[in-house]
């Protein structure tokens, strides 16, 4: 059936040209895995830059190891090694761009991009995006701007080296000895950046423009998949927070560039020329924090909606059963995404903004947490009674659940001013947000993964590959962020590319206040790095999967391999151009499985009511009355 | 494949897909400018110095403001004629819109390059608040002349061939006579410095003072010589004592010393590794520790590494020194240098570690002043408890001696700036009377008394210096003349205000009128800069913000102007289309329009 719908559907297909169709395509669903691809490489390669950190927290004094540096030309290694072992600025470096790299080219646009752009119209029963080939300006500026970002690695100034946060004074400052400012790391940092916002604007207009305007007949707002509406708020999440740091980004070209003084303040001295810097001043590096972290919290929520999405797409198809309170989840991410642009300056506590403002923040962050457990617990309870089917997919979105709880209670603590004091910038902090992100956000998407690719490829992804990715995988995971959480509070700072072998030196004569716990706690880290460098290993089985069963994976049988209940599953398999083969029409609502009556356990929300069924009209509106036409 | 609701609205929202998108679009740029806006009240709220208020000159924006607000207008009747099929009209309409764009920019480029060519500088010295009197102006120009500073006017300047005026500079340099050039090699970004000090060498020869060698590796693996011999040994060679300085050569050098670079450090790398391996299997996990290396065992393992890699390694130097015969006057950018240098030091950095030995000649920095301005020193002073005024009067900008000043008056040691501060103090006076009796508030005590503001108090500006000096720093006159309000000074319409002060003199009835002639010395110069985003925070966001504004203005204008200049094709195949097309570029148009009228106030008014 499938491949004759297929062929069906091909008559409106002029022949495009090769390039045309895979690299300057306007369809959503190349768009889409354009951008998945891109981001897995992005993804992969900031993940590199872990483990050759991770290599000098636990052998700061060892040479990088063969595995670790055959990539490195031998006069890269000589600019950035000392004798092999990774240096204090080449950690610097490497940090920053793992977090950049990881936040801004691999998990966004493979959640949001990559996923939102493959599912969404889909889901909503459109033919393509509403403005297909700005999508597609998208994503070549994404590209344009990553590249932009990781070229600088290859450099005189190296790439940037100032946090993945970009902190001014110091960011405002680096590289300053490269003549042309442009061919700096620092400033490329900030192009990148620019096109970077660029592209999600784009995206996300895109995306809110597509979900108001083209959805199927019949698709009311409560009638939508789960997955469109935490799209629909990244979108504008994106939409909004984004800016700020756009400005903030051009207020920091500037005093690179130009040597204006929007983030440095009066009387700076450096010490590497022993003189105050040649500089107006009176800038306020407090400024660049708050626009920072104006994005930075909800990008947060940007991260990680789409992995809820994700889940909690799958769980009611493995459940069989519909999702529990799917319109207090709704409510629940609408005020979410709302909340999350006032929670930004809990990152920001130990600037001595005052109390005043502090205790503000402190009370929407902990306001915050009660539309995530919303979410989280509906999830949870969606489980109960269930019929489960444990398919690949499944297992993943199961472990998503746990693990992310794990990450949101850690954050807890964090959230209040006084606990935060003692934790903040170390590697509890780490340890939560990884534990979001990773374990948490990663998993999601891994199950997006193996639940679409029958979809997209028209075969299933291996099972047993699948569980030698997944049990390790969770393993390691947890024995990489765990110990973070106890070193954390024993006192590690983040920033400690030798694994704090400072403070262990003296620690025994009680010079240091630090010395004791840190050696208690020191030798945790061979644990994990070698449970990241495990996980590394780990991840090989996806990539073959992904590719071998693309070529020899069990076909599936019909366009519906999962037996689920929206939209997507109507089309063709893989879909063709303009998606779908009849005009769809939707009579009920996302998640209905196991009806009592109704003979099959799920009932797409594209089937017509059977005729001795009572008949549930689509719900359309009566049509306005208009003056024009 | 088609996409619905391009043309004519979707039912239930009542919207075309693109109409959406640009509020979606606009709602985006508002979160923008609104960063960019916090930034301004962030910044003005913090500031630690006077902010510029009024600072600009008010017509040009009025201008325009009403500009803009007329070509919004206009771009509606432009939509609205399309919505009524009146090509003519359209066409029309919108031209005026894009003629209102191009005026725009025309004032702002005129505006924005009176502030590049605008300098100012805060004066460093000695007293209770490090001086801080800051004075703006023109800079002048000068020459080398058998390597010294030598002014030239800008009239001189005019005169000259094109090719003489090449060798003049703006007299705000650092001159330094170069004797050698130490150059690092691990810098390969220095290209444009090289190239600069070629061109200024003239008759001068850059040679390398040393020869540079670097050992040839196959010469030491076969192990027949000795180190000398081998440093000595022609395959060594890289560069001769006595080559001439050039990017080439240099480009060779660095590749030298980097492929040596890389052999030493892989060498080394493979000997530390070994290490590892000999302490992991010989003794255990113990003395493995991965934290702690310093143990004695190690320490005697590494010193016997270290002695046999100084046999196999190359230690290529990384720096190479080149001597300048016989010395010439190199011009630096100060902003070329990591910090700041004084007369009589022996060498100066640039800001890629390149060392230029030699001397630092005198370079003062000489400008026509046309506004002096105290507001730092006086708030610094007040700050520090201190009365302004005595302290104004101390600063070096009122006590120098100007050997450029004519004191044919005999016993009137006075700089022209003491003499312009002094005929300020009378205007003043007059100004404060004339507060107290003008005002309805005559009388009143303490706050409720209407008195001159800071600005007037502390800062002499171009009209007034030029009024001054017109009544010979008279200042009876000038207290009498300002009392009766005669006193010449620009108003808000007047043509001379139009782009600010000029380099020129504005008064035409007065050929003799000049902006008085200042040589600062360096040790004097604390910050100087011209008018643009590097002197103060408010021209950074001034020019950021403008900036980003005039960008959105071009941007809409070649949207705009697509539709009229390739619209016809649409309009007769789907003219609906094409009106949809307008209105959303209208829509952003507006949103231009009203960015402008929030940034008119907040920069030129406020």
């Amino acid at each position: 059936m499938s491949a004759d719908a297929h062929d069906h559907h091909d008559d409106h297909h002029h022949v495009l040209p090769w390039w045309k169709k895979y690299f300057f395509s306007t369809d959503h669903k190349t768009i889409g895995i354009q951008y998945g691809l891109a981001a897995g490489a992005f993804l992969l390669f900031g993940f590199f830059l872990m483990i050759v950190m991770r290599w000098s927290i636990a052998y700061p004094h060892e040479p990088l190891p063969g595995y670790l540096s055959w990539m490195f030309t031998d006069g890269w290694k000589a600019r950035w090694l000392d004798d092999g072992k990774v240096t204090g600025e080449t950690y610097n470096m490497f940090g920053a761009m793992h977090g950049t790299i990881m936040v801004f080219l691999g998990v966004v646009p493979l959640g949001f991009a990559a996923f939102g752009n493959y599912v969404t119209p889909l889901q909503i029963g459109a033919p393509d995006m509403a403005f297909p080939k700005l999508n597609m300006a998208s994503f070549w500026v994404y590209l344009a701007g990553g590249l932009v970002m990781c070229a600088s690695f290859f450099m005189e100034s190296g790439a940037a080296k100032s946090g993945w946060t970009n902190y001014s004074p110091l960011a405002g400052y680096a590289d300053k000895q490269i003549v042309n400012q442009f061919l700096a790391g620092q400033t490329q940092w900030l192009i990148g950046l620019v096109l970077l916002i660029t592209s999600s604007l784009l995206g996300s207009v895109n995306f809110i423009t597509t979900i108001i305007q083209l959805r199927a007949k019949g698709l009311t707002w409560m009638r939508l998949p789960f997955f469109v509406w935490a799209m629909l708020v990244t979108g504008f999440l994106l939409l909004l927070a984004f800016p700020p740091l756009e400005a903030a980004g051009i207020m920091q070209l500037m005093d690179r560039v130009a040597g204006s003084s929007f983030f440095m303040p009066s009387g700076l001295y450096s010490a590497s020329s022993g003189a105050a810097m040649d500089l107006s001043g009176s800038g306020s590096p407090l400024l660049f924090q708050h626009l920072f972290w104006f994005l930075g919290h909800p990008e947060v929520y940007v991260l990680l909606l789409p992995a809820i999405a994700c889940v909690a797409e799958i769980i009611p198809c493995n459940t069989r059963k519909p999702l529990w309170g799917y319109k207090p989840m709704v409510w629940a991410v609408i005020v979410l995404g709302f909340l999350s642009f006032i929670v930004w300056a809990h990152h920001m506590y130990l600037t001595g903004m005052g109390p005043v403002i502090s205790t503000f923040f402190q009370t929407t962050t902990v306001l915050i947490s009660v539309p995530s457990v919303i979410l989280l617990t509906s999830m949870i309870i969606s489980l109960w009674g269930g019929s489960i089917r444990f398919t690949m997919p499944m297992i993943w979105a199961a472990a998503f659940l746990p693990m992310f709880g794990i990450g949101g209670l850690t954050g807890l603590p964090l959230a209040f001013n006084l606990a935060d004091l003692h934790l903040h910038d170390t590697y509890y902090v780490i340890g939560h947000f990884h534990y979001v992100v990773a374990p948490g956000i990663l998993f999601g998407l891994f199950a997006g993964v193996y639940h679409w690719y029958p979809k997209m490829t028209g075969r299933f992804m291996d099972n047993f590959l699948g569980h030698l990715h997944f049990w390790p995988s969770l393993v390691c995971m947890n024995l990489l962020f765990f110990p973070m959480l106890t070193q954390g509070m024993a006192g590690f700072h983040r920033r400690w590319y030798n694994g704090g072998e400072g403070y262990i030196e003296k620690g025994a004569e009680g010079v240091n206040v630090f010395g004791l716990t840190v050696a208690e706690k020191i030798s945790l880290n061979e644990i994990m790095t070698g449970a990241a460098i495990a996980l590394a290993i780990f991840q090989l089985p996806f990539l073959v999967n992904m590719f071998i069963s693309y070529f020899w994976g069990k076909k599936v049988t019909s366009d519906n391999p999962w037996e689920a209940t929206t939209l997507e599953w109507a089309t063709p398999t893989p879909p063709g151009h303009g998606n779908f083969t009849f005009d769809p029409a939707i009579y009920r609502g996302p998640y209905e499985y196991s009806r009592p009556d109704h003979d099959a356990d799920f009932f797409p929300q594209w089937e017509e009511p059977k005729r001795d069924a009572p008949v549930e009209e689509p719900e359309v509106k009566p049509e306005k009355e208009t003056t024009e036409a | 494949m088609e996409i619905p609701f391009i043309v004519n609205a979707r039912k239930d929202t009542g919207l075309f897909n693109s109409k959406v998108g640009i509020w979606l679009f606009l709602a985006s740029e508002v979160t923008l400018f609104g960063g960019l806006f916090s930034g301004y009240l962030f910044l003005r709220l913090y500031a630690d110095y006077p902010w510029p208020e009024r600072a600009l000159p008010v017509l040009p924006g009025l201008i325009n403001t009403f500009v803009l607000i007329g070509s919004s207008v206009t771009v509606v009747f432009a939509w609205a004629a399309l919505k009524m099929r009146e090509w003519r009209k359209f066409q029309i309409y919108m031209a005026i819109t894009l003629a209102c764009a191009g005026l725009f920019m025309v004032l702002k480029g005129i505006e924005y390059n009176a502030k590049f060519g605008h300098q100012a500088v805060r004066i460093q010295g000695g007293g209770p608040v490090q001086d801080n009197a800051i004075v703006e102006g023109h800079l002048h120009y000068a020459k080398l002349v058998d390597g010294e500073m030598v002014e030239v006017t800008k009239e001189e300047k005019e005169e000259m061939s094109d090719e003489d005026k090449e060798d003049v500079f703006t007299a705000n340099k650092i001159l330094v006579k170069a004797s050698e050039f130490t150059f690092v090699l691990t810098r390969p970004s220095h290209e444009a410095y090289v190239k600069a000090l070629l061109e200024q060498a003239g008759e001068s020869k850059i040679t390398l003072a040393e020869k540079y060698s670097v050992i040839d590796v196959e010469e030491l693996n076969a192990g027949e010589m000795n180190r000398d011999q081998l440093t000595n040994s022609k395959a060594a060679l890289v560069a001769g004592k006595g080559e001439e300085l050039s990017i080439d050569l240099l480009d060779k050098l660095e590749d030298a010393y980097l492929d040596a670079r890389s052999h030493d450090r892989k060498i080394r790398t493979q000997f530390l590794a070994a290490s590892w391996d000999w302490v992991r299997n010989e003794k255990g996990e113990e003395e493995a520790s991965t934290y702690i290396v310093e143990k004695d065992i190690w320490k005697e393992r590494r010193s016997e590494d270290a002695e046999k890699l100084k046999v196999l390694t190359l230690r290529a130097p990384s720096e190479v020194t080149f001597k300048v015969d016989p010395p010439f006057t190199l011009v630096l950018d100060p902003s070329d240098l990591v910090k700041k240098v004084n007369v009589g030091d022996k060498d100066a950095k640039l800001r890629d570690d390149t060392l230029v030995s030699g001397e630092v000649l005198p370079s003062p920095m000489i400008m026509g002043v046309d506004a002096l301005d105290f507001r730092t020193t006086a708030l610094r002073a007040e700050a520090e408890g201190l009365d302004p005024l005595p302290v104004i009067e101390g600063t070096w900008l009122l006590t120098h001696k100007g050997h450029h000043d004519d004191h044919a008056e005999g016993e009137d040691d006075r700089n022209e700036f003491k003499k312009i501060w002094e005929c300020h103090l009378e205007w003043l006076r007059a100004r404060a009377e004339y507060l107290d009796e003008k005002s309805d508030r005559k009388g009143l005590e303490g706050a409720d008394r209407l008195v001159p503001t800071d600005n007037d108090r502390y800062r002499v500006n171009w009209d007034q210096i030029l009024a001054y000096q017109g009544l010979g720093y008279d200042l009876k006159k000038v207290y009498d003349e300002s009392k009766a309000g005669t006193l010449k000074r620009t108003g808000l319409f007047d043509i001379n205000g139009f782009a600010g002060a000029n380099h020129k003199t504005p008064d035409t009835d007065n050929p003799d009128l000049h902006f008085p002639h200042l040589e600062i010395p360096r040790a004097n110069v604390g910050f100087e800069s011209s008018f643009t985003p590097k002197w103060n925070t408010y021209y950074a966001i001034y020019f950021t913000i403008t900036g980003l504004h005039g960008l959105h203005v071009i941007g809409g204008a070649l949207v705009l102007g697509y539709y009229l200049f390739f619209g016809r094709k649409m309009y007769e195949s789907n003219p609906e289309w094409l009106a949809n097309r307008v209105e959303v570029g209208g829509l952003f148009w507006h949103f231009v329009d009203l960015v402008w009228i929030f940034l008119f106030p907040i920069l030129y008014l406020m």
